[in-house]
């Protein structure tokens, strides 16, 4: 087989990894929010359970919940395994990079100082117009490094979607590799991986710059 | 009356921050709040900006009722849609300034009137416009907070509670967090601001300040009014032991 | 300025990676020639911790199978010690050139291509061959019947291969191959119904289906093949020294005595050993 073959045919599984990748933070970044939100909740019984799961998720392998989202239901209750593996995959990886990203906003939120609540409070904007215009872009800016971390993480943990036979390109990449006993495969999946963080990193280099207009 | 407050009781945990304090501020009147620092001034300006909430007592602004003492002596608040209503009636400049960081100076002054009022764009900006003249910064509207001196930004905090033109404003220690060559351009503003007849409360510790420009001086200690009355007369011949010994330590 | 230092820093890390991999490549034949002198030597025997029969964790914990019993044998007579090394079956041959194991035994497929690249291989001592296992319910009665459908297997083993190779023509009339990694994920998927029909060794479906109710294992042989322990090139002299010592045991006896073993099935039928 080629090396162009071999790029060719991996590169077919790129778009597998990136509807992981795109759906994960489609779905992750606004349900991390909303877990931040549950984690911060004055109701003492909300909270506590929600820092549960999310300790729970943070805790264990992404590996273990993949099999967990893909097969669990079908052991515990006996509903069918999906035929579509995209589905269990963005779920699964949705909801642990959300209990990842609601504790980078939480963090954030609460790196914002009182002062700018009571300001806000004061000239009578309502809880949610302070959230959303004088809390949350503060918080934007001051979560971009950590949220960048977790983006290039992403990337490659996009490989474990294997673990349910989900066939992304790492997994294509192990099948060349199988077949032609070559290294190669492995190679080229590591300039891929390489290529798409040099441009997700780009891309976060690209919004932190535009929100550096104030200190 | 703009404000009155009346019975004022408030406490954080055991301790007990305001006894009983009852006072009241007329239009175009400027009150000066003195005292020792834990004396409970900053709570009591809190609690006429609603930042806490009393245990006990009324507040009414314009002859309205925000809150009043039930008959199980708890104090109770209207809802807070309606305590938004209330809001609108007072601002409060902050010992730290606290401008939004992220928007321009003039964004600063334009986004509540906007947001919040329902005032027009053009209205908004044109009044913003008309306040920075006024505390000499128009050339400022396009900068960002960190782009000024701590001066600057506290004239913009005074210009941006200026905007939701309300009835009275209040000042925490406004210039307590200032270098001392700043706290002179602040206090200018709001003397201008006397003269302009608006009705003001300001926390300081700046007593010839205090004296020069307010019609009316309180001075605090312990969570009580010791005494209060003409600047010239708390100043000059005060008749409380402690509002003596308070003063000694300025005359210094 | 910064964006430069960055490209800067991610080129040594590349150079970094780059210069690891070879050095792995590169220092075959250093550990486990060491206790090359027979008496007492260790022999690491390399796995697939999950293809029962051959080898696979059994109900006490420890590694059992048919590979496992017949290389402890072989350890006994010998004198060595015997060392189990859990392969990462898509990464054997890297893991067997550095050194990790001694050699493959794992129910391992010898393949032409093995042989080219220079293993040494024993002689095959197993004839599988690749079966369907379809739910008794599913009304597949042969590989025509699976055009459209999806059909699993494990990912690496002679099964997914074939598919590529002897049988893509079959493999095309597919809607999809599903590939897992490992036999349970395949039969999970089976039994979930994400797939309809499983493509794997003859042996290990027996043995699935025996255990398990409501499959069944279509008749039809879907290329046969042959199993073989691999050594890396220049270990001759090892897989020599095994192999006589496999004929001892089939001459004695134990081995016909391991293959008998209830929990190993038909796996009996398919010894080449036992057929001569």
């Amino acid at each position: 087989m080629s090396l162009w073959t071999m790029i060719v045919s991996m590169a077919e599984g790129l778009e597998r990894t990136c509807a992981i990748f795109f759906l994960t933070l489609i779905f992750s970044l606004p349900l991390g929010m909303c877990v931040a939100l549950l984690r911060m909740s004055k109701n003492k019984v909300v909270a506590n359970a929600t820092r549960f799961v999310i300790s729970v998720l943070r805790g264990t392998p992404l590996m273990l919940q993949l099999l967990a989202v893909t097969y669990g239901p079908y052991y515990l209750f006996g509903i069918g395994v999906a035929r579509n593996k995209l589905i269990p995959v963005v779920i699964a990886f949705a909801i642990n990079y959300a209990a990842y990203f609601a504790e980078i906003y939480r963090g954030g939120i609460e790196s914002i100082p009182l002062g700018q609540y009571e300001a806000a409070n004061v000239l009578g904007y309502t809880k949610t117009q302070t959230f959303i215009r004088i809390i949350l872009p503060q918080v934007v800016k001051r979560i971009m490094p950590s949220v960048t971390n977790e983006v290039v993480t992403l990337v490659k943990d996009t490989s474990l979607a294997f673990t349910v036979s989900y066939q992304e390109m790492f997994t294509i990449g192990k099948q060349i590799a199988n077949s032609q006993t070559s290294f190669m495969p492995f190679v080229v999946a590591g300039v891929f991986y390489f290529v798409f963080n040099a441009i997700v990193d780009y891309g976060m280099g690209r919004i932190e710059n535009r929100l550096d207009y104030y200190n | 009356m703009i404000l009155e407050m009346k019975n004022i009781e408030k406490s954080f945990g055991d301790l007990e921050v305001l006894k009983d304090i009852s006072f009241g501020v007329d239009r175009s009147e400027v009150v000066s709040i003195i005292g020792p620092s834990g004396s409970g001034k900053s709570t009591l300006l809190r609690c006429a900006t609603f930042l806490e909430t009393i245990d006990g007592g009324e507040i009414s602004y314009m002859g309205e009722k925000a809150a009043h003492t039930d008959s199980n002596g708890r104090a109770v608040y209207v809802t807070p849609n309606e305590l938004r209503h209330f809001r609108k009636y007072c601002g409060l400049v902050f010992q730290q300034f606290n401008l939004f960081p992220h928007y321009s100076i003039l964004k600063n002054l334009t986004d509540a009137p906007i947001h919040v009022q329902g005032v027009s764009r053009e209205e908004a900006e044109e009044t913003a416009m008309d306040l920075l003249r006024k505390m000499g910064i128009e050339d400022k509207a396009n900068a960002y907070p960190y782009q000024l001196s701590g001066g600057q930004q506290q004239r913009v905090a005074i210009a941006r509670a200026m905007a939701m033109k309300p009835e009275i404003l209040f000042f925490d220690e406004p210039t307590s967090a200032l270098d001392p060559e700043l706290t002179g351009e602040v206090l200018k503003v709001i003397r201008q601001l006397a003269e302009e007849k608006m009705t003001m409360v300001v926390v300081t510790h700046e007593m010839p300040f205090a004296r020069a420009v307010s019609n009316r001086v309180i001075f605090m200690e312990g969570g009580v009014i010791v005494e209060q009355g003409d600047p010239r007369d708390v100043f000059g011949d005060p008749q409380e032991e402690r509002t003596k010994q308070f003063l000694r330590v300025f005359e210094r | 300025m910064k964006k430069r230092l960055t490209a800067l820093v991610l080129a040594f890390a590349m150079i970094f990676t780059m210069t690891v991999l070879t050095a792995c490549g590169g220092n075959q034949g250093d550990q486990a020639d060491q206790g090359d002198q027979s008496e007492g030597r260790t022999f690491v025997m390399g796995i697939d911790p999950e293809y029962p029969p051959f080898s696979y964790l059994g109900d006490n914990g420890e590694y059992t199978g048919f590979d496992v019993d017949v290389a402890r044998a072989v350890c006994d007579k010998l004198g060595w010690q015997l060392e189990i090394f859990e392969l990462n079956w898509d990464n054997r041959y890297i893991q067997l050139d550095n050194n990790e194991c001694d050699c493959v035994w794992s129910g391992m497929t010898i393949l032409e291509s093995t042989k080219e690249e220079g293993y040494v291989l024993s002689a095959p001592y197993f004839d599988n061959s690749q079966v369907l296992m379809v739910k008794a319910d599913s009304g597949i009665a042969s590989s025509a019947d699976l055009a459209g459908k999806d059909v699993g297997v494990q990912l690496g083993t002679s099964g997914d291969i074939l598919l590529g190779e002897d049988l893509a023509e079959l493999a095309g009339t597919f809607n999809s191959v599903v590939r897992s990694d490992s036999f349970l994920k395949c039969f999970t998927e089976l039994d979930g119904g994400a797939v309809d029909a499983v493509l794997v060794d003859a042996p290990v479906a027996a043995s699935y289906a025996a255990e398990h109710d409501g499959f069944v294992i279509l008749d039809e042989k879907l290329g046969g093949e042959q199993y073989g322990i691999c050594f890396r090139s220049g270990d001759q002299e090892l897989c020599d020294e095994v192999e006589g010592a496999i004929q001892e045991l089939v001459a004695d006896g134990t081995y016909k005595q391991i293959a008998e073993k209830e929990e190993y099935g038909e796996i009996i039928n398919s010894l080449i050993f036992l057929q001569q």
